[in-house]
């Protein structure tokens, strides 16, 4: 299978990253999630960014100029601007949600795979229950219900860091969001993880770890989790765009990232309303966004090829 | 056969129940209440409203009242928000615009996405293949909310006769349908690409292509029933896709279904509609599961024989 490098050895590692290199889509598409990444988050605090909250309403709805690069909205905001913005919020809910889902994911298929017989099989009935339900339609109830402890969560922050409301309030706004998003995205992974871990249990290995007394934690902890790790890591690749998706999705109809953040979605939603007047306010939140959501697709199918070459598809 | 379908069903129904009981529960958590309006009411008047839909009750003794309501008499109880309206008058009214908007959505993903994905695996590696794929690819990373709005401006502006918004001529359905359709039928294409690409390459077919069958019999007649495995799985979660398209299309044309119903509820903590379009959707859903299972079955003995 490893026709390069046979005279020197090379790590799992190493060899995946050579063949993620050798991908030409991914390697575009990696470096465009990097870009796009950095300029969310590092160029609006540039100076020659404007804040996107500021108002100007003798331009508005403006095209394309010098000063404006990507014109103005209905307020007279800078599209560039809250387009960047919408981006680090979208990106963020995002990332976070994987997050959350990654974490219980891999929890609680370890615990299942790992502990075994009838505890296993009533795990894995409630996964299959779980993932009958509609998921937009629980994660719609379940964010909007947990919205009011969260709200009282942030008071707590507030009393106890002695921060501004003012600078805590909109960041911890998001979190039923991706909380909302993350406890039920994690049905696919924990089955994944359950799988390969059922497997990776019956190794000499793990025996010998059991013989020389170590404990159950440590045993999944240094040698049952590190052995999951390219599955996992493949899958939760793959499983970014469609959490942000669900993100927008949410936003564009009103019960997902609410005043005072704005996400690439509600940017979207601002948009189609008023695309007859001037269609660049849809044209390039949209556009930020389908590009992210290709490249994600692209990077996660090229990780996959690299680090599963068994399962590639041409 | 038998033993399988009776466990799916039974087990459906328990998820039906579970998702209930959480959306029962977790609506009653949410903040606000269904009578803020633009007006703040008197406490008085709140307490006389709370009582009169049996809301202040223990939210135990509200839920075995509601379960009992359902079973007995087939009762989703009052809409909080429009006064005098049932919610199973507006479930009847929504119900049959979304499974017509939902069906014709589907039909056009399985018409399109099964001939392209045909199509590029009988020309693999060439250029119609590559360009279809492009294509697929697009459909899956430009989500309804941006198709939407964008296919209004672009064809529903311009194109006699299309409308942008309502539901009062038949052809207002042509946008959402294509609107809702079109990522699904992109990963068909994609899915019975695949899946056709991995039975070409299979012994079975190699057989058939040494005893002389032409090419069109083996596309046809070897090889379509199982390469059309994973597209016809993927009309499960397909199903699911086409609810959370709804809540956007619906919202974006303004058509009547069930999922403008549901965005509109949830705003305005709508209680008994919320539930009764969830339990709605938990039928749908389990529904559509069962049938995908029974059609795989019926297209692969080897699930048939397992089970």
């Amino acid at each position: 299978m490893r026709t390069s490098n046979t005279n020197h050895g090379c790590s799992l590692w190493q060899d995946a990253l050579q063949r993620l290199l050798r991908n030409r889509a991914s390697v575009l598409s990696g470096i465009f999630l990097i870009l796009m990444v950095l300029s969310c988050f590092i160029l609006p605090l540039l100076p020659c960014i404007p804040n996107p909250n500021a108002t100007n309403l003798e331009a508005i709805a403006q095209g394309s100029s010098w000063q404006h690069w990507l014109g103005t909205d209905h307020l007279g905001r800078d599209m560039l601007a809250r387009v960047l913005y919408g981006g680090r919020i979208s990106l963020l809910v995002g990332f976070a949600a994987t997050a959350v889902s990654f974490i219980l994911g891999l929890f609680y298929g370890m615990v299942s795979g790992y502990v075994g017989g009838r505890m296993d099989a009533w795990m894995m009935r409630a996964v299959d229950v779980l993932f009958a339900l509609p998921f937009i339609v629980v994660v719609i109830v379940f964010s909007l219900s947990i919205e009011e402890p969260c709200r009282e969560f942030t008071s707590w922050v507030v009393r106890y860091t002695g921060w501004s409301r003012d600078s805590v309030a909109p960041l911890l706004g998001l979190v039923p969001l991706f909380l909302a998003i993350g406890a039920l995205g994690w049905l696919t992974l924990a089955r994944i993880v359950r799988t390969q871990t059922l497997v990776l249990r019956e190794q000499e290995y793990v025996l010998a770890a059991r013989s020389l007394g170590l404990g159950h934690g440590s045993i999944l902890l240094r040698y049952i989790a590190p052995n999951l790790l390219s599955p996992v890591i493949v899958y939760t690749t793959l499983a970014v765009p469609g959490i942000m998706l669900t993100e927008s999705t949410l936003s564009f109809i009103g019960l997902g990232v609410k005043a005072p953040n704005s996400s690439w979605g509600t940017l979207i939603k601002e948009g189609a309303d008023r695309m007859e007047v001037a269609p660049q306010l849809l044209l390039y939140p949209a556009l930020f966004f389908c590009l992210t959501l290709l490249a994600l697709n692209f990077f996660g199918d090229g990780l996959r090829d690299a680090l599963d070459p068994r399962s590639a598809k041409d | 056969m038998m033993r399988f379908l009776i466990k799916r069903v039974l087990q459906g129904v328990f998820v039906i129940f579970v998702l209930e009981t959480l959306t029962f529960f977790l609506v009653r958590a949410l903040p606000g209440n269904p009578f803020l309006g633009e007006r703040k009411l008197p406490d008085h008047v709140l307490e006389q409203l709370n009582s009169l839909y049996g809301l202040d009750a223990a939210a135990w003794e509200q839920y075995v009242r509601y379960w009992k309501a359902i079973l007995l008499h087939g009762d989703f109880g009052p809409s909080l928000v429009r006064e005098g309206v049932q919610v199973s008058e507006i479930i009847a009214q929504a119900f049959p615009v979304s499974l017509l908007l939902g069906s014709v959505a589907m039909l056009l993903a399985v018409v399109v996405g099964i001939p392209v994905g045909m199509f590029a695996a009988y020309h693999r590696n060439r250029l119609p293949d590559t360009l279809l794929m492009l294509g697929a690819v697009a459909g899956i990373c430009i989500p309804s909310f941006v198709l939407a709005p964008l296919l209004g401006i672009s064809l529903g502006m311009h194109v006699p006769g299309l409308s942008v918004a309502g539901w009062d001529n038949p052809l207002c359905i042509v946008l959402p349908s294509i609107a809702l359709g079109a990522v699904n039928a992109a990963y068909v294409a994609r899915l019975t690409r695949s899946g056709m690409l991995e039975t070409l390459s299979s012994d079975f077919v190699r057989t058939a292509r040494a005893k002389g069958a032409s090419p069109s019999r083996i596309l046809w007649h070897h090889a379509l029933r199982s390469g059309l495995l994973p597209a016809v799985a993927y009309l499960g979660p397909a199903f699911a896709a086409l609810i959370t398209g709804s809540f956007v299309v619906e919202t974006c044309f303004q058509v009547p279904g069930m999922g403008l119903h549901f965005v509109n509820a949830t705003t305005d903590r709508d209680y008994f509609l919320i539930q009764g379009l969830v339990l709605c959707y938990g039928v749908l859903i389990v529904l559509a599961n069962l049938s995908v299972d029974i059609l795989l079955a019926w297209l692969n003995p080897r699930i048939r024989s397992a089970e």
